[in-house]
């Protein structure tokens, strides 16, 4: 450090030197003097016993400031110097890099947060995932790895392997912390959850084992750090205040620590709750001691020095004599022989969990992936941008650097000083780029839906995107430095200076490799973006089978109201007849289930058609009113939809009646009449199949657009269920009728709470979510690609053209067209681009294999797609080539030969 | 003469520095003067390493420099000797000390046999 602030008064350092050293050689000569000798003998004496003035410097300039350290500033000042002198080039090089590191970036910093930041927690990477592999035989609720909470009070007893063991659940519960109540995130843990994660208390204190006792006892919450700033100012006197819970009193203990926001990125909790308080966070839910439920997922911390494996194998004894004790335990169900053999079976996979446990990262993962990969080709393409224009100035410099050779400069030397241009363009683009980075992640955040991206991600720049960014820059510097100072390696003395600049052709070859490499790294990324449009519009134009114009949904969670199933399904139905005797309504209709939002009820179905078969895979299964086909636009293709017919006498249990799909029909009855068709829930041998099959609908998309399943549907108002999604076909337009339906809602309970209101176009675009992500990106990164390289090949053909002056001078003079001369230059750019396309095309088609899960009713090896992106590089390519080729026609040949 | 003298042996040219500044400041000059003096017929002392010494004890802040006013009215650089400059002369000291030592000892047991 001290050695660089050297660096700045080198002058002052310098000059003082200079006094000393004269101020030496004065005194010496005078005492030489003073002993006889002559002036110019006395002089003579001292200097020589001094040694070389000039080396002594040197060797003190070595102690100011290390050799290759002094050298590398001379170096960075003289190309500051050469840069400035060329604004163009290096305002583009600049640029081009800007683009390439700031888009890495910021897609970047979602990586980062979503996939691989690590827990704020102790030692998160110690933390595990614990899953089931087997039948567990339990019914489920929640999305993945789930398992019982009887289990994972097992598993934590297991201590040989693990510090702890704890299981959460998240659920959106009724909140009201004063007046109003709101929908809130809470997460249902363990009572060792913040002790095995090692998480302390901002005021207050956290969750413990106590919190977790008897079921029902313990009515306390944690708050998260974020929802006490933002829901409750901060306020300090928070403990012991009372929030309710779905209408539960619940004492607030404690906030969480300020960096903690759960486990989940996706989902931040505002609240925990502990698990004996299940009941009251989930109305209606009352298996929290029931082993045959699985709705938790289990983490573990591994102990100090134990391996996945080491735990994985070493649970398995254990796990073993737990499943025979469990086939005799009270209530374990009575299953077939070939379910029992997988149930003993079943065993423990533990997965390495530093980052937690997360839908949002299950969702994003690929998608990330492929951006993060397209936007490192769009950096390589910078980088070769880079080159390109460095080569080019390259020959303009040729004399310089062919005279510092002849003057003794080492080829070392030289390459040095191309690679300290180079790696300063870089970071001063990458700087820029990462000044940038924040405000591409707040538009990509922006494109993500709100309720994931508003509480999970965030744009601000962090130490570890600073590193990354340089890291980037650095290599992009390298990278971009390599070719121009392999060409100066190459540099040949002596023809260097015989040839004139008009001839000198050195370079041109290496800079038609690197615009063909460009232009089959462009060739890719507008592949790619043909593929993710395609797929876009596809799935637009297919739509989900249903009118969604003048559509809105809403959803009733009336149980987190207080409501008992029975009570919650007649205001559902009360909710219903309101909305469709009001005159801006045209139809409404229930659903248990939503649509599109990428749940469903699923199950496997018994059917007795002739014989007794059981589904092969899941049906997607879903309970709706009778006006349910009508309002939504579906077709009933044979039968009937839902009526009076289907209620069940007094006394009978089960629904009477479904109506399947066309798919269900088509994959299990084909060739039969589907309709009198029995079948049941479930696969095991004691399903009674006595549902009988009443009509078919057409096929439309249930979880998603992409998702084409068998579906079987029941009566709503033959079920118990107490929640449901209102889809609601409206006069005029459909943003405008949420506050009539709002007000009918409140004058049935105002109380209720509304969930998710928005209009079915909505809902189908959240669901192409991550399509328009994927289409949006990488055309905005395909089009900049091929800005880059459309630039790079201006550049190098324009030189070309310089260069070939002559030549298509004489050619002119003997009589060629001007149109030969355009010729001459376009069979350059054809020859590259085909070259390019050559290359570009399988690289494409492989990448394209790797990514085909994203793409819909489309393949990497597109005939129209690979067309399309050849159509448009031509094109492109065509256009920036016809600058220079009108240049290379507008040759004057008198001119021309004059040059020489 | 010059074939008696031999040069000064690696790494103790700054010990010496540190030692004859610790006694006054002194400028560049006077240094090489004192050393001439000192080590006469001894030790040869080439005066061209004496810059690069001197501001490597400076860079390494054992050394501090002042421009005043010298003995001839001139300004001159003066070099003097900071604390930790101090510390370190005391631990080469010690540590030559012991060194010297050892190898007599040595010569003592072959002679002494």
């Amino acid at each position: 450090m001290k050695q660089l602030a050297n660096w700045f008064r080198r002058q002052s350092l310098e000059a003082s030197l200079d006094r000393e050293l004269r101020y030496h050689l004065e005194r010496r000569i005078t005492d030489f003097e003073k002993a006889g000798l002559s002036p110019s003998e006395a002089r003579r004496q001292a200097v020589l016993e001094l040694g070389g003035i000039a080396q002594i410097r040197e060797e003190v300039r070595d102690v100011w400031l290390t050799r290759w350290v002094r050298d590398f500033m001379y170096d960075l000042r003289f190309s500051v110097r050469s840069f400035l002198k060329t604004p163009t080039f290096t305002i583009i090089s600049m640029l081009s890099l800007m683009l390439g590191v700031g888009a890495t970036t910021a897609i970047y910093s979602l990586v980062d947060q979503v996939l691989l930041h690590a827990l704020p927690v102790r030692h998160a990477e110690r933390l595990v995932l614990i899953d089931w592999r087997g039948d567990q035989v339990a019914n489920a609720f929640g999305s993945w790895n789930l398992m019982s909470y009887p289990i994972c009070r097992d598993l934590d007893q297991q201590k040989e392997f693990f510090d702890g063991v704890f299981c959460r659940a998240l659920t959106t519960v009724n909140l009201s912390t004063g007046a109003d109540y709101y929908p809130a995130r809470a997460e249902i843990v363990s009572g060792n959850y913040f002790l095995v994660l090692g998480v302390g208390a901002t005021t207050g204190r956290v969750l413990a084992e106590d919190d977790d006792g008897t079921p029902n006892a313990n009515p306390v919450a944690v708050l998260s750090y974020d929802f006490w700033k933002t829901q409750l100012g901060g306020t300090t006197d928070v403990v012991g205040r009372t929030v309710l819970v779905n209408r539960h009193p619940l004492t607030i203990v404690g906030v969480a620590a300020p960096t903690f926001r759960g486990i989940d990125v996706g989902q931040v909790p505002s609240l925990w709750i502990p698990a004996s308080m299940s009941a009251q966070a989930i109305p209606g839910f009352s298996d929290l001691l029931n082993r045959r439920t699985r709705w938790m997922q289990v983490l573990g911390r591994l102990t100090q020095g134990m391996t996945l494996q080491r735990a994985q194998t070493g649970l398995q004894p254990w796990l073993k004599a737990m499943l025979q004790e469990d086939t005799r335990r009270l209530g374990f169900p009575v299953i077939a022989a070939e379910r029992r053999r997988r149930f003993l079976d079943s065993s423990l996979v533990l997965t390495a969990a530093p980052q937690g446990h997360s839908s949002l990262r299950r969702r994003l993962m690929e998608p990330l992936w492929v951006l993060f990969a397209v936007t490192a080709v769009l950096l390589g393409l910078a980088c070769l941008n880079v080159s390109g224009l460095f080569l080019a100035r390259g020959s303009a410099r040729d004399r310089e650097l062919s005279t510092r050779l002849a003057l003794g400069a080492s080829r070392g030397r030289i390459g040095r000083q191309l690679l300290a241009d180079s790696l300063l363009i870089a970071l001063a683009g990458g700087a820029l780029g990462a000044a940038a980075a924040p405000f591409a992640v707040r538009t990509l955040i922006a494109l993500l839906p709100t309720d994931v991206a508003g509480t999970a991600l965030h744009a601000g720049i962090d130490l570890r995107l600073l590193l990354f960014a340089l890291v980037a820059s650095v290599t992009a510097g390298i990278l971009s430095g390599l070719a121009p100072a392999w060409q100066s390696g190459r540099r040949s003395l002596v023809s260097s200076f015989r040839e004139r600049g008009g001839t000198a052709f050195g370079g041109v070859r290496l800079r038609k490799a690197i615009v063909i490499a460009q232009i089959a790294l462009t060739l890719t990324l507008v592949m790619g973006a043909a593929l993710f449009v395609r797929t876009l519009d596809t799935l637009i134009a297919k739509g989900p089978g249903f009118v969604t114009s003048s559509l809105v949904s809403f959803g009733i969670d009336s149980p987190r109201s207080g409501y008992s199933p029975s009570e919650g399904n007649r205001l559902i139905r009360r909710i219903d007849d309101a909305i469709r005797n009001s005159p801006t309504t045209q139809a409404s209709a229930v659903a248990q289930v939503p649509l599109l939002t990428g749940g469903s009820w699923s199950d496997p179905m018994t059917i007795l058609a002739g014989e007794r078969i059981s589904t092969d895979r899941d049906i997607n299964l879903n309970a709706v009113t009778p006006e349910f086909f009508q309002t939504m636009g579906i077709r009933i293709v044979e039968g009937r939809s839902f009526d009076e017919r289907d209620t069940r006498a007094p006394g009978e249990t089960g629904w009477r009646s479904a109506i399947v799909n066309e798919a269900f029909a088509k994959r299990y009855l084909a060739g039969r009449n589907p309709l009198g068709v029995r079948i049941g829930e479930g696969s095991g041998p004691d399903v009674e199949p006595n549902i009988e099959i009443v009509g078919v609908m057409s096929d439309f998309n249930y979880r998603g657009l992409r998702e084409e399943s068998e579906q079987a549907y029941f009566p709503f108002f033959e079920g118990q269920a107490a929640s449901g999604s209102f889809y609601v076909r409206v006069r005029g337009a459909a943003e405008s009728s949420f506050q009539s339906l709002r007000v009918i809602v409140r004058s049935v309970d105002p109380t209720v709470p509304m969930t998710d209101f928005r209009t079915l176009d909505e809902q189908v675009d959240r669901s192409l979510n991550t399509e328009h992500i994927l289409a949006m990106l990488s055309s905005s990164f395909g089009t900049l690609a091929l800005l880059l390289s459309l630039v790079g090949l201006y550049g190098v053909m324009s030189f070309v053209v310089t260069q070939r002056t002559r030549e298509i001078g004489i050619r002119l003079a003997l009589g060629a067209r001007r149109s030969a001369a355009i010729w001459l230059v376009l069979r350059d750019v054809l020859t590259m681009i085909f070259s390019g396309v050559g290359i570009g095309v399988p690289v494409a088609w492989a990448l394209g294999r790797l990514v085909e899960s994203q793409f819909y009713d489309v393949k990497a090896s597109d005939p129209p797609v690979i067309a399309i992106a050849i159509l448009v590089l031509c094109l492109a390519g065509l256009a920036a080539a016809f600058i220079p080729a009108r240049r290379a026609s507008a040759i004057n040949p008198t001119d021309a030969l004059r040059i020489e | 003469m010059s074939s008696s003298r031999f040069p000064i042996p690696q790494g103790t040219l700054d010990m010496l520095i540190l030692q004859i500044v610790s006694l006054e400041a002194m400028h560049g000059y006077g240094i090489a003067q004192r050393l001439e003096q000192i080590s006469r017929s001894v030790v040869q002392v080439n005066q061209g390493s004496l810059y690069p010494a001197l501001h490597r004890l400076e860079q390494k802040r054992w050394l501090r420099a002042e421009w005043k006013q010298s003995e001839t009215g001139r300004e001159a650089k003066f070099y003097a000797l900071t604390a930790s400059g101090r510390e370190q002369l005391a631990a080469e000291k010690d540590d030559w000390a012991r060194l010297v030592g050892a190898v007599q000892l040595i010569f003592n047991e072959g002679s002494g046999s």
